[in-house]
Order: C-alpha cells, then structure tokens, then sequence
C-alpha cells in the first residue's frame, strides 16, 4: 500500500481509535484527561491528513486520483460495494478542513465543557463525529458516502440531545435525525437512480461513464440528481429541510462551532461538488440547487435579524452562507464555493467559539435582550467577536471578503438569468452585514448587565444547579449551559490558543484567493475539476473591479445601519418593529417553516399511527378477522348444542329429515 | 466431510430429555451445552462450507415413508445456512439468559426451548416438503407449552390465540403441500416423492400452481406475521417469557420467509409471477402499519413486535422483488433482523427491571444517567434496528429495495417512508427509556456481569456483520444465482433453487455497463 | 328322510374362521365361569380369560394373515382387511377388559354377562366386517350392536348410564330398521345378495345404476350405517350415549364400534357398489363435510371429557368417511390406517378419563385434569400426545393418518374435502387445547377429602360406589396400575406410528390391496 493511501487510512484510523480509546479508558483518566486523549488523537489524524497533502502534490497533476479499496463491503449480484476511499485533491482539500478545525474545536471544548457530567462522553461523541466526516469525504463510492452521511447524522444527533435529560434537548435531536434520515433516503433514491444506468457505485468509474449513459437533461438523471440534492439540503440545512439547524443550537457550544457550523453543515456543498459531472449532465438540477441556496441564503438573513437567541443568529447566518455555497457550487463556481467553506469554517467557529464564552459569562443565558456592555469585562472575546464578524460581513481585507465576493463574480459571469441570484446575493451580504453586527453591538456595547459588572469585578457569575425533584439528582434541564462552573476565554489558555489561531486563520485565509494575485485552490483543485466545463473561466477585470468594490460597500452599509440603530439610537428598532409588524412577525416565526411542516408531515403521520392503534387494529384487525371468525365458530357451536336437547322425540324428527332428504337426493339424482 | 447434518438437528432434541432427567438445578446447563454444540457445529458448517457451489451440501437421503413418498432428506446450500447460524446464536443466546433468570418446573421449561430448537432446525434442513411442512408445524407446538406454561397472567388465552391462528395458516399449507406432491406426480406419470429436487423437474399446471401458492402464503404471512393477519402477534408477544420471545421473534418469523424462498420460488414461479404485486402490496402495507403502530404504542414489547411486522415486510418484499439482488437483501435482511431484535428484547426486559417491573415507556426514562454501557448497547442496537447505514441491515434493505426499484419502482419509493418512520420509533424508543427524565419508579443502575455475558457477544456479532457483510453475502450468492443450466451441472440436481434466474430483469451482465 | 340326511351341510374351513370362533367360545366360557361363587373367579378369572380368548383370537388372526378365504359358502371372507380389523377388535377388546377389571360396571352387572357381551360384540363385529352379503352383513349388525344397548346400562344404579343404554337401544333399532329396508331395496334392485353379484349387476352397466330401488336402497343403507358410525346428521345419539355409558364401554364404542361400521362401508361401498359410486359418493361427501363442521363444532362448548370425545369421534368419523369417497385403494389404505391411529389415541385418552374418574370425584369433568402435568406424568403425557394426535400435530400418528386422507383425498380429486379436513382440524385445536393447557397450565385440583367435593361431585363419575363408603380415600387415592398401562402404552404408540409409521402402512397396504377390485 503507498503511503498517500496510508496517510488517508491514518487520518480515518486516529477519531476512530480515539472515540474507542476515550470510551473505554477515558473514566479512569485522570482530571482532563479524556479531553487531551481525545484532542491528541485529532492532532494526529490532522497531521496525516497533512502527510496526504504532501504525498498528493509529490504525485503528477494528471494522476492526483487515487482510489484506496479496503475489502469488499456488499460486493454481489451487480452490486459493487467495498470500502474503499477516493483520494484526490478535494477529499484532501475537506479532510485538511475538517481534521484541522476540529483539533482546534477540541482544544478548546477541553476546559470549556471541563465541569459538564457527560465530559468523556462528550469527546468520545466528538471524536466519532470527526471519523464519520472523515469517512463521508473520503468515500470513494455511494454506498460508503451514504454510510458516512448516516454516521454524521447519527453523531450530530447524539450531540445535539448531549444534555439528554432536556426535553427539548431530545426533542431537537429527533428532529435532527429524522431530517437527516430524509436525506439519506434522498440520496439513497437517487443513488439508485444513477446505479440504474450506469450499473456501478463507484465514484469515478460512475464519473467516466455518465457521459455515455446518460443524455443531456436525462430524465432518471435529473431525478437522481435532485434527489441527491435533497441529501445535500438535509444536511447543509436548506430550505425547506432547514428547520433542525436552529433547535440543534440545544447542544453544547463547541458542537455548533464544528458540526453545525464548521464543517457536518458544508457537507451539501461537498456532495454537489463531488457530483460534479452528474450535475453538469443535468444543468437543470443544478439550477434548482442553484436557486435553492439563494433563497436560503435571503430568508435565513431576515431571521437572523429578528431572532434574540445569541447562538440562533449565528445558526441562521450558517444557514444563509452555506446558501451562497450551495449557490456557488450547484452554478459551476467550485474552487469559489469550497473556498468560502474554508474561510466560513473559520470565521464562523471563531464566531461560536466567542459566542460559547459570552454564553458562559450569562452563566447559560443565550437571550440576547438580557446581555450588554460586556466589551470591557471580556476583551479578548470581543476582540475575536470582531475578527469574526467582520469576516462574516465581508469587510475587505478579512477572508469572508475575498471567498463571498468571488462567488458572486462567477455567479456573475454566468450572465443570463443568473443575475437574478447575483443581484440576491449582494442583498443577502447587505443583510449578513446588519445581523451580524446588531448580535455584537447588543452583546458587547450599552450599559452592562448584572453578570457584566460582576465580571468586571472579577467574580465569574454562575447559576444555581437544578435538581429533580423526583429523586433529587442533579440534572441539567435548564436551556444553554449547564454544570456547576462555567469558563470563558479571558481564563483559560487552551481556548485561548484555539479562538486566537482561528482569528488569525479569519483574517489572513482570503489570501489563498485573491482575483488576479493568487489561485492556491484553484489551482490545487484543478485535478479534481479538470473535465469540467464551467471550472475554467476567466472573468473579465471590468466585472472584478466593480464587485469587489461593491462587495466591500454593501457589507460596510450594512454595518453602519447596524451602527446606527442598535447603538446611536436603540429606539429606532422599536419603531421600526412596530412600522413592519406583520414582517416582523413573519421573521420571528421564522417563515412559519416549523408550522408548514408540522400541517403536511408529521400531523397527518401522527393521525395516522393513532388511527391504525385505536381504530383499525381493534375494529378491523381484532374485531373483523379474529372476532369475526371465532364468532362465527361459536355460532356454530351454540347452534349444534341447542339441536343436542336429549329429548328422543327431536332426534326422531331429526332423523326423519335426514332420511327423507337423503332419499330425495339419490331419487332426484337418478 | 463428516459434518452430518442428522447430528446437528436431533442434538437440541437429545439434550432437552437429558435434561428432564437432570437434577432441576442442572437442567438449564445441559440445556445451555446442548446449545453450545449446536452452534459450534453452525459454526463448523460456516467454516466448511463450499461457496463455489450453488447446491446442497452434506446432503442425507433416507426414503422415511415409502407409501407416502416422504424422504427423511436434509442438505445446506447456500439459503439455508445462514438461517441455520441464525438459529444456532439466538437459541444460545436465549439459552445462556433463561439459564440467569429461574423459571419454575426448570426441567420442562428447557425441553421445550430445545424441542423449538429441533423443530426450527428442521423446517431449515428439511430437503422434503412433506418433511418441511412436519417441522413447520412442529415448531409451534413447544411455544405453545412455553407461552401457556411459564407466560403472562393472561397466558393461556393468549397462546391458545397464537396456537390456532398460526395453525390455520400451516393446516392449509398441509393440504396444499400433499396436493403439490400428488399432482405432480400425476403429471410426470411418476411415483408419489415430496423430495424438492423431484418436485421441482415436475412444474405443475398454472391454475394449480396458483391456489397450492396462495395456501403456502397463508401459512407464511400468517406465521410472520404480515398485517393484516397479525392479530395473534400483540397478545402472544406480551405473554411469551422473554427467552422464548426473543428466539420467537428472531427466528419463526424468518422461517416463513424462508418458506417462500424454499418452496414458493422454486416450485409455483408463475404463481410468483402472477401475485407478486400482491404480494409486494401486502408488504408495503406491513411496512405502513407496523411502523405506525410501533410509534403510537407504548408498550416496549409492542414497539418491537411492530417493527418486526414492519421489517418482515422489508423482507418480503426483496423476496417478491423477483430478482437476485431481492433475494440477497431478503436473506441477509433476515439474518441481520433476527440478530438484532433478539439483544433489543433482553435488553427491554432489563428496563423493565429497572423502571419497577413495568414496560410501558411512560414509566421509564433517564436510564442512561447510571447505566453507561447498557445505554451504549441499546444505543448500537437501535441504530441497527433502524438501519442506519453502516449496520448490516441497511445493506439488506438497500439490496432489497434496489431489487424491488428495478422491477416496481413505485413499491420501492414508497417503501422509503417505512425507513424514516423506523428511525422515528426506533429513536422513539430509545428516548423514551434511557434518556429524558428519569421517571418516578425507575432505579439507574448498569448492566450485571451476567446481562453483559449474553447481550455482549450478541452486539460484537452485530457490528462484524456490520463490518464485513460480504462474509454472508458470498456464501449465498451462488445459491440465489444458480441457473437451471447450473443446476444440471450441479452433480446431484439437489439444487432446486432455480426460481431467479428466469426472473431476473435485468440480468446483472447488462447491468455492469460498458 | 335320507334324502334330508345327505342334504350337505356347507363344509366348513375352521382355519379362517378360528379368530371368530375363539372369540365366541371364549365369551360362552366367560358366560358359565361368571356364574362361579368365588370371588377370585370372578374377578380375576373372568377378565384374564376374556383377555386370553382375545389374545387368541390376536394370534389366530395373525396365523391366517395372507390367506384370503371364502367361508361358510361365501357368506362371510377372511381376508387382510377383516384380519386387520379384527386385530383393531381384540386390541380394543383387550384395553377395555383391563379399563373394567375392577370397574363398578362389571360388578353390577354381574361379571360374567358383561365380559361375555364385550366378547360377543367383538364376535358381531367381525362377522359385520367379514359379511360377504347382505344378509350376513345384517346378522353382525345386530349381533355387534345388541350387546352394545345392555353393555351401556351395566352401571344399573346410576340414572343415565339406564338412560344411554335406552337411547341407545331406541335410535340404534331405528338405525338397524333402515338399514334392512336399505338393505331389501338393494336385493329387490339387483336380484342378489352377495356382494360379488351385486357388483356384477351394478358394474354390469345399464340404467340399473340410476334405478329409483337401487338408489332408495342405497339412501337407507348409507343413512343406516351413518347411525353406527355416528356420522352427522344421525350422530345425536353419540355425545348423550357415550356420557352416560359406563367409561371403558364408552371407549369400546368409540374405536371398536366405530371400525366395525366402516369396514363394511368399504365392503359395501367399495366393493358391492363400485358401480354406483358416482351415485352415491357426492352425497357422502357432503356428509363427511357436514359431519366435520358438526362433531368440531360441538365439541367446542364442552366441559365434560366424554361428551368433548363424543363429538371428536364423530368429526374424526367425517374424515375417515372421506377415505370412503374416493372409492380408491388408497382411499381404502387411508381409511383403514386412520381406524388404527384412532383406536390408539381413544384409548389412551379414555384410560386417563377412567383414572382421573377414580382419582377425583369429579368425574370426567375437564378439571378433573387440572394440574397433572405436575402430579401425574404418566396421565399428563398421554393425554397430551393424544389431543395432539387427535388434532393432527406432527411427530404424532394422527398427523401421519390425517396426511394419508388428505393424499387419497387429493388423488381421488376430492381436494376440497381434504381443504374441509384441515379447517375442521382447526376448529379442533380449540377444545384439544384446551384440554392440554388443563393438565400443563392450571394449577392442580386439590382434593380437600371433604364430603364438599364428593357431593359437588357429578353423578356421571361412576366410581363412588367404587369407594366403598370410604370417602377418605378419595384422597391421594390412586387409579389401578393396569389402567395408567394403558395410557401409557397407547400414548407411546401415538408417537411410535407418528415415527416409524411403516410397518403399520405395509398392514393397511395389504389390507387395501385385499379388496382387490381397483
């Protein structure tokens, strides 16, 4: 076995034998010890996904596919499934992302969910989590894909309901679940769809012969391409499969920061990149993905500008950018959509990260209406707040700026009636820009709250540990934060170290992509997007010029309305809340997504199942087969019993019958 | 090769009576040796097993009843082995927990346990249909004395319920096997033989073929049980002592679906032909309504009993996929189903232990608060349950419903919304008892050495299975793919598998693509 | 006058008549020692000798297996069938002497009379099933059933055994009466006999076979023979009769009775009127099928174990009628080898009913089983393998026997009455499992001793006088060690025929192949 394949066993071995490792030795380590195993074991698989990249680029630019088989997983009758991993720029490109942000997330959760009961579980989850990514982007053919997106649903799941004694906590994560088995039975439908022609499941034999299976705009293709984008919209959270991304807020902070922000969310862009060649043999799907991600991308940035849950506005923001990804892939912008992912995965765990430590000065409070004035008692947080959200909002020279504006340039350049999605996209930056900073100036200016104060002083405010009244044992079932003691950044170096790096990583990461200065993606994908059409394009300096500057205009405007609403003169939200009410209203209730779904899916499910227990199984089931049959039988009995009278007189007559009719037969037979 | 197969089916048998004249104390461990020998001899025929061939193997051939045609002949091909291991680990799994938990009238309680053993054994080996049909029948009867002997307060109404509504299905099946041997005979001018490799060079007419069909599903469906006919399933499953439940629920079941790969394939493939859609709604409609009942139930017996309906419809319906990838996910799906409900009923009875006897999962939650590993196990068992991808179950029901996608894709993409109800209750079920509050009557407290001794070994089973499906997959596949050109190869012509291959649509060398 | 002296007597070939006669002389001899003071004589001579003489008769029959003869001038033929039944007989005989030796049946009855009525039915019986014409055939009827009326009312002081044996009497005559009229038609249609002629006429083809006589006959015939047979619908008399006769007549009724009436069905049927059988086939059918559905369905309400048997015997009396359709040698093998299951699954229930009836004052009430599985193995097993048997489960004989109607059934292109068969089979798995979840799943019946339980006693348990006035050994008393032998010996058979059921099917095939007209 060469040793890029090595390296890319490596960096799936190491979160497995750490999720192993900390499961079963973790209890008996020693304070954090169960933290550090579990981080080392990320630093390790980082590190061999760095030795991947190495051996990567030490091959020829033409032979940068490699596919690693394991053993045969389901290989038979026609069905060619094995564990095998597709190695090639992208999947190198992801595993760089995942391992290396998720190292830096479990530095820091180490002290962060230090005084948590279920701490060894919690890595044990993480690491798992990051094997199931690992696996999901590594996979070289579809059904190892499909393991690996279930894997990371399952892991998301187990996270989002960590605090299980929650109701609402357990409640988030079923509906997590559920959406993401959706979409596992998506891709699942659309796998076979494609498995119908092309008759196998791996990546690139199915990559090399999509072209002569299928006409352009292939109907069974089409179906299967918009079925895997239902995948992709499961997990990427999309509208209208969205609604599990905000409930999953239920889960610790760090747990955001990587799966619901970092990395498991961007796995939709991924997908559609890697389908590339299915989807350009069907532009129509990728319209509809295209379109999709920006009316994500709108709808999610008016939430986040009603919503008052810190965490929430950030998890919308995920949802509107991860819109501009799926936008950007599913319009042939590859290289600019996965270059947003990396700049995202940065900026918005560093947004989590700082949001998880104001969270933890609130003692768990996450509603923004009761935080303020906390820039002087945490400045390191707030600085990094900063750092985030201004590369959130696209603010040059931070790395949001260059990855963002970028799409839209080849969104641009598609011409036709992409300008409608281009035009989109610049209103959702505007609206990225207000939300994004009225969560910073509402958290971090105006007069300090209570907690603020206390901070200042020193003194790090914790609430009251709840209990059940049951039996008295301590629980967490109050939203946010529970435990005993909380930690913030200002006090404990490892999430220092961790926010720190990710803030510079925020600030400098444009800088791989720079119009007409640099292309290190573009470059570095390029073996992976080589027979793709769109991939190649040269923009014109004209249309650079103007988005940049226009990029960099909207996102500051946006700022300055925040500016001057939420801190010049804080009345203005409430007029203009009253002003917009019916709007305002719609924002909060988040586009009535929830209820919608509510109506047409899981009512009438709930309907049903009631209806099979309580009438049919005991009319139909019981009552018409089993009670119908055994009623008629004891008919018959009863019957037989009262012609039993014992009285000869009525067996006589009885007889008499019998014989005359026996008679009578053969007579009338003769 | 000396594996005789007379041995491995006639030891449970054997231990059970060297039981009842064991002191009561001892009766459950020459049980569990009984056991143990079975699966070490499944265990041996796995190894040992040729998977080159596509025919019976160890075959034994005695005529048992000349007048009658009845042959005493038993083989393993392909099909049946992996029903055979099936068996073999859940009976030692059951075994080894009844030996922990003490019934009373110990000595009875295990010879019935292994008179099922003997009984499922049979209906698995049995090469004969006549021989088949006897065991079939067979099987019931120990469960009926289990259920009424040692089972719930509303016990003997209940497996007198169970008894009569399953037989009415195995009684018709009686008369539908004796006519299958007698007409065709008939027709090939030949002496009366119930032996599959005769009946199967001796088609029968297309009417006869299609009411004899129709009686043989009965048996099936009923036994399954596939909705509608499941009304015995509630009563019987809330009674049935859990061991006995356990193996039950894993394995009866699987022999109906068994029956139909066996003997319906085979012999009536025009009535498989002609009812398959039918036969492929009925499942559909399992699927629906299991799923629905096992998440508005509460009962944690129930929930499973449910999504057995639900998962045994999976299986028919990769059975009436008329293809081989069907007929794969169909044989695997049973493994792996019987594999992984047989851990979830022990590990319901130690909820019910922890949360004050009750298995309503009202009264249960938070159990995972103390219980760390069992929460584990659960939580590994579920996720199969449910099919995740990843667990071996999802590889059968993605062979299956790939199969049914390629003959009638409708019955497939609506069969997907089973896939997500069972994550809803599955998940449902887990919630429900281990996480949430705890509940008023329930005592967290972590498995025993004892619990973990047997729910253990099963869970490892289940992730290897997970890990590496393949090792059934190529052990069946040449069974399921024999053609009738095979078969004539085949030395003796004992592979009366021969029903896909004229079925399959499309072939797998068109598929493979240029 | 010399002219009347060498008026030739018919010679006579003892050979194939000695079972008979051993039979007939071993009731005379019964008869004269019953009429001995001592009490050893007759109690314990009397049975063993009865037993002996049946035994003989056993060993006779198996002497002459394999020579057909023609006897007494063709009037009656000895051939494997009539061995095979008479061998079902003496097994018969033989159980239900070692079920009344120490019975109160015999002993108000004075022993010897009701030893020599058992033998002399015994005798009836073969003759009916050897009658080679109709007028022979009529002679064992009545020679099988007379004794049959006493034997019921043997039990003098005791109200219904008095009743059954009237009834008995009553609707058997009306039974006999239409069977001669049947029995006259037939002569008056075909002008013969004996059997071989009549077939002759009846095969001879012509419109004979549709001749109102010939068909009126053969209606009364049939509804005649469906008395003894206690076929539906003239099997009322059988729950109320069988109740209340004396428990071990009850079970010679039941297997000995019961092959009597259908070996001369086949001879009739299967042989005279093989011609006709296109005549009167469909309406046998249809009475084995209505004769199912009744005797099962009846059978369900039942608390009291002989009348739950009674109409078990006339469902099974509805399958075995459908190996009297078919008309074929199969049919005939079917028949004869589901009389021999039968015969060993009746016994073994009905000697654990007369055990349970001197154990319990509770008769042949269905709780006097309750919970003997744990107290009484060697009661429990053979009931339960019985009901099993009678249910047709596998690994039991009954599952074999049933196997082998519905084989001739299916062959004689009667599929749907083997389809009525199995349905009815599972009706009866309600009232047999019933039974068997009495003995393994209630808990026992503790008999207190107190005068409580023997007055709640029903009159049918026909032991308290048994007891001597000693009611206190109601408790912990124990039935007789020949009785459990039974039980336990018909039970291991049941199983034993379920296995190995060869040697019995080569009997029946010779049997079958003895009537030798297919």
């Amino acid at each position: 076995m060469n040793s890029l394949k090595l390296f890319a066993w490596l960096t799936l071995a190491f979160p497995l034998a750490g999720t192993i490792a900390v499961a079963l030795i973790g209890p008996k380590l020693p304070g954090r010890g169960a933290g550090w195993l579990g981080t080392g074991a990320l630093a390790l698989s980082f590190a061999s996904a760095i030795g991947a990249l190495v051996k990567l680029q030490g091959l020829e630019h033409d032979q940068r596919q490699v596919v690693a088989v394991g053993w045969d997983y389901a290989n038979t009758v026609g069905v060619d499934a094995q564990i095998s991993l597709l190695v090639d720029p992208l999947s190198v490109f992801m595993i760089l992302v995942v391992a290396g942000v998720s190292t830096l997330i479990h530095l820091y959760s180490v002290s962060y969910i230090g005084s948590d009961a279920g701490y060894v579980r919690f890595f044990a989850y993480l690491n798992f989590f990051v094997f199931s990514m690992l696996l999901l982007v590594l996979a070289g053919n579809f059904l190892l894909l499909i393991v690996g997106w279930a894997f990371v649903g399952a892991a998301s799941y187990m996270l989002i309901s960590f605090w299980y004694r929650r109701g609402t906590a357990t409640n988030a994560g079923i509906k997590a679940f559920v959406i993401n088995v959706l979409g596992d039975v998506g891709l699942v439908l659309g796998t076979y769809f494609i498995f119908k022609h092309v008759g196998t499941l791996d990546f690139l034999s199915t990559f090399e012969s999509v072209q002569d299976d299928f006409a352009r705009n292939d109907a069974d293709l089409v179906a299967g391409c918009i079925l895997l984008l239902v995948g992709a919209f499961a997990k990427s959270a999309q509208v209208p499969l969205h609604t599990w991304l905000p409930d999953a807020m239920e889960g610790p902070t760090p747990v955001s920061a990587l799966i619901h922000a970092a990395t498991m969310v961007t796995a939709g862009v991924y997908l559609i990149a890697r389908m590339h060649p299915l989807f350009e043999q069907a532009p129509i799907a990728a319209d509809v993905g295209a379109i999709i991600g920006c009316l994500t991308l709108l709808i999610a940035g008016t939430i986040a500008i009603a919503v008052t849950d810190l965490k929430r506005v950030i998890a919308y923001s995920t949802m509107s950018q991860i819109g501009y990804m799926v936008m950007a892939v599913s319009a042939g912008a590859y290289a600019a959509g996965l270059f947003h992912l990396i700049t995202h995965a940065f900026f918005k765990a560093l947004l989590f990260m700082a949001a998880g430590s104001v969270i933890a000065a609130m003692a768990g409070q996450q509603n923004l209406d009761r935080m303020g004035g906390f820039r002087k008692a945490m400045p390191f947080t707030f600085g990094c707040m900063v750092i985030g959200g201004l590369a959130l909002a696209g603010v040059p020279p931070f790395s949001g700026f260059f990855s963002k504006d970028e799409i839209l340039l080849l969104i641009g350049d598609r011409g036709g009636w992409y300008w409608i999605l281009y035009v989109a996209g610049y209103v959702g930056a505007f609206l990225t820009g207000i939300y994004t900073f009225r969560m910073i100036f509402r958290a971090f200016f105006g007069e300090p709250v209570p907690e603020a104060r206390e901070l200042e002083e020193g003194h790090l405010h914790h609430a009251e540990v709840h209990s059940n009244p049951a039996n008295g044992e301590v629980e967490d079932t109050d939203v946010g934060f529970p435990g005993p003691e909380h930690h913030i950044a200002e006090r404990e170096p490892t999430m220092k170290i961790a926010m720190g790096s990710l803030a510079l990583l925020a600030i400098v990461g444009g800088l791989l992509q720079i119009p007409k200065v640099t292309h290190v993606i573009d470059s570095f994908l390029e073996p992976t997007f080589e027979e793709s059409a769109l991939y190649h394009r040269e923009l014109g300096d004209g249309l650079i010029a103007f988005g940049l500057v226009l990029g960099a205009l909207v996102g500051i405007a946006g700022i300055a309305i925040a500016y001057f609403i939420w801190v010049k003169n804080p009345q203005i939200a409430v007029t203009v809340r009253q002003r917009l009410a019916p709007l305002h209203k719609l924002f909060v209730n988040k586009w009535y997504f929830d209820e919608l779904i509510g109506l047409l899916i899981v009512r009438p499910m709930q309907w049903f199942g009631n209806w099979a227990q309580q009438t049919f199984e005991r009319v139909v089931v019981n009552g018409l087969l089993v009670g119908g049959t055994t009623g008629v039988v004891r008919a018959g009995s009863s019957a037989v019993r009262a012609a039993q009278t014992g009285f000869l007189r009525y067996y006589a007559a009885l007889i008499i019958v019998g014989i005359v009719a026996m008679t009578f037969y053969f007579l009338l037979a003769s | 090769m000396t594996l005789h197969l007379s041995i491995v089916l006639w030891l449970p048998i054997a231990f059970g009576v060297l039981g009842l004249f064991a002191p009561p104390k001892l009766a459950g461990r020459v049980a569990l040796a009984g056991a143990t020998l079975v699966l070490g001899y499944a265990v041996l025929y796995v190894a040992d097993f040729d998977m080159a061939s596509g025919g019976l193997q160890y075959v034994t051939d005695e005529t048992w009843i000349a007048e009658l045609g009845i042959h005493y002949k038993l083989g393993l091909d392909g099909l049946n082995i992996v029903f055979v291991l099936l068996t073999a680990i859940t009976w030692f799994a059951a075994t080894l927990w009844a030996n922990f938990s003490d019934f009373e009238k110990p000595r009875l309680f295990f010879f019935h346990l292994l008179i099922g053993e003997t009984a499922v054994l049979g209906a698995l080996l049995a090469q004969d249909l006549a021989l088949f049909v006897l065991f079939f029948d067979l099987m019931l009867i120990p469960f009926f004395f289990l259920v009424g002997t040692w089972g719930g307060p509303a016990r003997i109404a209940a497996t007198t319920k169970m008894v009569i509504y399953t037989l009415v299905g195995s009684l018709l099946m009686l008369t539908a096997a004796v006519a299958t041997g007698v007409l065709a005979a008939n027709g090939a001018e030949a002496s009366l033989s119930f032996a599959f490799s005769d009946l199967a060079q001796r088609p029968l007419g297309e009417g006869t073929q299609e009411w004899i069909f129709l009686f043989f599903a009965a048996a099936f469906l009923v036994k399954m049980p596939a909705f509608p006919l499941h009304g015995w399933m509630p009563d019987a499953y809330r009674q049935m002592p859990l061991p006995a439940l356990a193996v039950f629920s894993a394995v009866l079941s699987k022999v109906a679906a068994y029956g139909f790969l066996r003997v319906c394939a085979p012999l009536f493939p025009h009535a498989m032909e002609k009812f398959q859609t039918l036969l492929l709604s009925i499942a559909l409609a399992s699927i629906l309504y299991g799923s629905a009942m096992a998440f508005t139930t509460t009962q944690a017996r129930l929930i499973l009993g449910y999504s057995s309906v639900a998962q045994l419809g999976f299986i028919v319906m990769g059975i009436f996929a008329l293809n081989e990838q069907g007929a794969q996910g169909a044989v695997l799906q049973s493994f792996n189903h019987g594999l992984v409900v047989a851990p979830a009923f022990f590990i319901v009875a130690l909820l019910a232990e922890r949360s004050g006897g009750s298995e309503d999962i009202r009264d249960m939650g938070g159990l995972a608060m103390r219980a760390p590993a069992l929460a584990a196990l659960f939580l590994i068992v579920a996720f199969a349950t449910l099919a995740m991808p990843g667990s071996a179950n999802f590889v059968g029901e993605f062979l299956i419903l790939l199969g049914v996608f390629e003959t009638k894709m409708v019955f497939s993409i609506v069969a997907f919304a089973g896939v997500v109800m069972a994550s809803v209750y599955a998940l449902r079920l887990y919630i429900r008892t281990m996480h949430n509050r705890t509940g008023p009557a329930v005592q967290s407290r972590e498995i025993s050495l004892r619990d973990g001794l047997v729910l253990v070994p099963l869970v490892l089973a289940i992730i290897a299975i997970s890990l590496y499906p393949q090792f059934l997959l190529k052990r069946t596949e040449r069974t399921i793919t024999a053609t009738p050109a095979d078969a004539a190869a085949n030395v003796d012509l004992d592979s009366g598998w021969t029903a896909y291959a004229p079925l399959q649509v499309p072939p797998p060398q068109e598929q493979d693509g240029p | 006058m010399i002219e009347l002296a060498v008026a030739k007597a018919p010679d006579i070939a003892w050979g194939p008549l000695s079972p008979l006669i051993a039979v007939l002389g071993g009731a005379l001899i019964v008869l004269m020692l019953g009429l001995l003071r001592s009490r050893l004589a007759r109690e314990t001579l009397v049975p063993a000798l009865s037993i002996a003489s049946l035994a003989i008769a056993f060993g006779l029959g198996v002497w002459q297996w394999g020579e057909r003869a023609d006897v007494i001038a063709g009037a009656l033929r000895v051939d494997e069938l009539t061995l095979m039944l008479t061998f079902i007989f003496c097994i018969a005989g033989i159980a239900t002497v070692l079920l009344s030796w120490r019975h109160t049946a015999p002993r108000e009855a004075a022993h010897g009379e009701y030893y020599a009525l058992v033998l002399t039915s015994i005798a009836g019986m073969i003759v009916l099933v050897a009658a080679q014409n109709l007028v022979t055939l009529f002679l064992g009827f009545e020679l099988l059933s007379i004794p049959l009326y006493v034997l019921c009312a043997t039990e003098m002081r005791r109200a219904t055994s008095l009743e059954s044996g009237l009834k008995y009497l009553i609707v058997g005559s009306v039974g006999s009466a239409t069977l001669l009229y049947g029995l006259a038609f037939i002569y008056g249609a075909t002008g013969s006999t004996d059997f071989a002629g009549i077939a002759r006429v009846v095969s001879g083809g012509g419109d004979i076979v549709s001749d109102p006589l010939l068909l009126t006959g053969i209606a009364l015939a049939i509804v005649g023979l469906a008395f003894k047979a206690s076929t539906a619908p003239f099997h009322q008399w059988t729950p109320d009769v069988y109740e209340g006769a004396p428990t071990p007549v009850t079970a010679f009724m039941a297997v000995a009775t019961k092959a009597a009436a259908f070996g001369v069905m086949l001879r009739l049927f299967d042989v005279a009127l093989i011609g006709a059988s296109l005549d009167w086939a469909p309406p046998l059918a249809v009475l084995a099928a209505i004769t199912i559905i009744v005797g099962n369905v009846g059978a369900l309400g039942q608390s009291s174990l002989k009348r739950l048997l009674a109409y078990s015997s006339v469902a099974q009396a509805g399958y075995m009628l459908a190996g009297v359709v078919v008309a074929s040698r199969l049919g005939v093998q079917a028949t004869v080898f589901y009389l021999a299951v039968y015969l060993v699954m009746n016994l073994a229930a009905f000697a654990v009913i007369v055990a349970r009836e001197r154990e319990t004052p509770l008769g042949d009430d269905i709780d006097s089983l309750n919970g003997i599985g744990a107290t009484r193995p060697l009661l429990a097993w053979p009931m339960t393998i019985a009901m099993l048997g009678l249910a047709g489960l596998p690994a039991t004989a009954g599952f074999i026997g049933k196997f082998y109607l519905i084989d001739a059934a299916v062959t004689g292109d009667y599929a749907w009455l083997g389809v009525v068969i199995v349905v009815g089979s599972m009706i009866s798995l309600a009232y047999y499992l019933k039974v068997i979840a009495a003995i393994w799943m209630r808990p026992a019946f503790e008999d207190t001793g107190d005068e409580g339980a023997v007055v709640l006693a029903p009159p049918g348990s026909g032991d308290q006088p048994a007891l001597a006035g000693a009611s206190e050994e109601a408790t912990g008393l124990r039935a007789q060690g020949e009785v459990v032998f039974v039980a336990v010996l018909f039970g291991a058979a049941t199983v034993v025929l379920g296995v190995v059921p060869s040697p019995l099917l080569n009997l029946v095939r010779d049997a079958g192949a003895a009537l030798g007209l297919f």
